[in-house]
């Protein structure tokens, strides 16, 4: 008997179904254009500028609730549009409906000519000039900050080196310590960190020196490295199985989007990155240096609300929970979210936790700020 | 067409992909081992510097061609076995999972699945060809001596894929053979995909945290970042002779202008420090603090 068995009655079934699924969908697909295609749709203002990096102001959704504004803080691997990939899906729009007055900061699109630019002068410098814009327009001396991966480490870094500056701090999806992966070794997670002690130091400034900066490609290799199997079957069997459903091929093709959208890590930053991080796990040990300043977790005394993803293959939940016993601060609140790294922002179950809770947080802290 | 034939035309099309791929092998390595012999050899004029373990490379490039084709033979055979174990059937979902099925079991897509990191580098490391080669010797050596490691690195690499992907196929046709009991029946082809994918990316996660995978994935950076230098190297050389702007003037430039952005910022800072310092001592609180400062660290990493 052969091992796999197909009925003549059901595949002449399945024909017909799959006639109509790829004529509805190929219908579909013809009628739609790249701009029908839009993410990061809330409404917003640029406030202020500096060299490429643009700081954004949201436009209300509801009655404002709560002073002392927030400042999303992304990192340079990918880009502050997934907190915002769709109306029904925003963590933007979420935290908007819940009276916060919300910023976004965008790093812009680094070029070879941003390669010297390094993470004091991002932390220190632009995410400094970020803070400063919002709390002068807010009239506050302090801000909250909501810091998304690795725009968390340098929220989490801004925190430690000017506490006086922050009112609050959420992080998100954030590594502290960079070796913890190998506290669970679950198969599949925590590949990047993995792959970057696999490599030398020299290996990370070789790389850096041929091509200047890391480029958004190279690191989008190795995120697909993470998950093997999609790569082959993602635009095949993946997408078939979506095609004739407007809403799900909408929302599938916005997630693409965002994908695609991979801006070059500045190449001295990316040292950083790779070698102080990733490498030698230097923030977790209080030995990580900007600006001459050593980061000492220990300084960071303002309440902390850190939230994870508990299948986040990415940045693995150790990797994050590492800050809990570092922190100076008594007030320090865990937030565990089911699903992955992308999850968080997207995931039916996350749009009615996490904003409701980060939203709670700045709430329950806002009296002490202005 | 008959099933049968259908699947033995599928296997003979891998065969033939097979030896016509190490038939070509063969060929390159032989082509291109007799050039590096004839260059060692006095054949072409030789420059000072330039290197002469050419012929060594080459040697290596084709001991890696050699295992990677022994593991594309046992690779066909494999797929060729998955082949028959999946009967076709025209027109319907089935038979899209089947040829999905078909395509991620053909050891092509093996190599381009995993290889995508390989393709990157590659973008990344092959810039312009260059065929004025009687002007610079030397650096264009240096470049096919570079070129010639990386196609030795990437087979060495893609040998370890290869090799997963083999434990995958003898793992998922032991799992298949679950399957042919009168107690157990058939998998239809979407489930018999599913097993697939359960199963190859099982392996494939293993081997991604394998020593051979990372070291000859570290060794395969390593070799094109070597080749892209020496293609910088080979582009400043001839933008130098012709009056270009090189590739480490503007770098030299962008660093200048990095330098004098920070030294804006610091002085804005300082700016805004001194106007409130007076306004909040009017209102009787401390100005907000602003570290103007910069680092010696900062400093030496923008000038590295």
């Amino acid at each position: 008997m052969t091992p796999i068995g197909i009925s003549p009655t059901n595949a002449l079934s399945e024909a017909a179904k799959m006639g109509t699924k790829v004529l509805t969908g190929g219908r579909l697909l013809n009628a739609m254009r790249d701009v029908d295609v839009q993410i990061a749709t809330t409404p917003k203002d640029l406030v202020w500028s500096q060299d490429k990096v643009s700081l954004f102001r949201f436009r209300p959704l509801a009655e404002q609730l709560i002073r002392v504004p927030v400042l999303i803080c992304y990192g340079l691997v990918g880009r502050w549009t997934m907190t915002d990939l769709q109306e029904d899906r925003s963590l933007v729009r979420n935290l908007l409906k819940l009276g916060l007055d919300l910023y976004v900061v965008d790093w812009g699109n680094p070029s070879r000519a941003d390669r010297y630019l390094t993470l004091d002068d991002y932390i220190l410098g632009y995410l400094d000039g970020c803070v400063t814009e919002i709390a002068k327009r807010a009239g506050v001396k302090q801000v909250n900050l909501l810091g998304v991966c690795e725009g968390g480490v340098f929220a989490t870094a801004f925190a430690a080196l000017k506490p006086e500056r922050i009112n609050t701090l959420t992080l998100t999806i954030t590594p502290i310590d960079f070796h913890a992966d190998m506290v669970e070794e679950r198969l599949g997670h925590g590949f990047i960190n993995v792959w970057t002690r696999s490599i030398s130091a020299e290996d990370v400034d070789r790389l850096i020196d041929a091509n200047g900066n890391l480029p958004g490609e190279f690191m989008a290799a190795i995120f697909n490295q993470m998950s093997p199997m999609r790569s082959l079957l993602k635009y095949n069997l993946d997408l078939l199985d979506i095609a004739d459903d407007e809403q799900r091929l909408m929302n599938w093709l916005r997630m693409e989007k965002w994908i695609a959208d991979r801006p070059d890590h500045p190449g001295e930053a990316a040292r950083q990155w790779l070698k102080d991080l990733y490498q030698q796990n230097k923030l977790v040990r209080n030995e990580w240096e900007l600006d001459g300043r050593r980061v000492d977790l220990g300084n960071i005394r303002m309440p902390v609300l850190n939230v994870y993803a508990k299948d986040d293959h990415i940045i693995p939940p150790a990797t994050s929970r590492a800050l809990g016993p570092k922190v100076g601060s008594s007030d320090y609140t865990e937030l565990a979210l089911a699903g992955g790294h992308i999850g968080v922002f997207v995931g039916n179950r996350s749009q009615t936790l996490f904003a409701p809770a980060v939203a709670s947080f700045v709430a329950k802290h806002d009296r002490t700020a202005a | 067409m008959n099933p049968l034939d259908y699947t033995k035309a599928f296997t003979d099309f891998w065969t033939a992909q097979g030896d016509a791929l190490k038939k070509a092998q063969e060929q390159a390595g032989k082509t291109l081992e007799e050039g590096m012999q004839a260059l060692a050899s006095g054949a072409m004029p030789k420059m000072p510097g330039l290197p002469t373990d050419l012929s060594a490379g080459v040697a290596e490039l084709t001991q890696a061609g050699q295992s990677i084709m022994e593991l594309w033979s046992a690779a066909t055979a494999m797929c060729g076995k998955l082949a028959t174990s999946l009967p076709a059937t025209a027109g319907s979902l089935d038979a899209t999972v089947e040829a999905t099925f078909r395509k991620i079991a053909d050891p092509r897509s093996w190599l381009a699945g995993t290889g995508e990191m390989d393709d990157v580098l590659g973008r990344m490391a092959e810039g312009p060809r260059f065929a004025d080669l009687w002007e610079v010797e030397r650096l264009y050596a240096r470049v096919l001596q570079a070129w010639t490691n990386l196609r030795r690195r990437g087979l060495e690499h893609n040998a370890v894929v290869l090799e997963a992907w083999l434990q995958a196929g003898q793992s998922f046709t032991a799992r298949l053979a679950g399957h042919t009991g009168t107690d157990t029946p058939p998998l239809d082809a979407k489930a018999a995909l599913a097993l697939w994918t359960e199963t190859a990316n099982q392996q494939l996660l293993e081997m991604q945290r394998s020593e051979p995978f990372l070291q000859t994935q570290a060794a395969m950076i390593r070799a094109t970042t070597e080749l892209r230098l020496v293609q910088q190297d080979l582009v400043e050389h001839v933008g130098k002779q012709y009056g270009f702007p090189t590739r480490s003037e503007l770098d030299d430039v962008h660093r200048t202008v990095t330098g004098l952005r920070r030294e804006v910022r610091v002085m804005r800072r300082q700016f805004s420090s001194a106007v409130a310092a007076p306004q909040a001592a009017a209102r009787g609180q401390a100005p907000t603090p602003h570290t103007a400062r910069r680092s010696n660290a900062r400093r030496k990493a923008a000038t590295t």
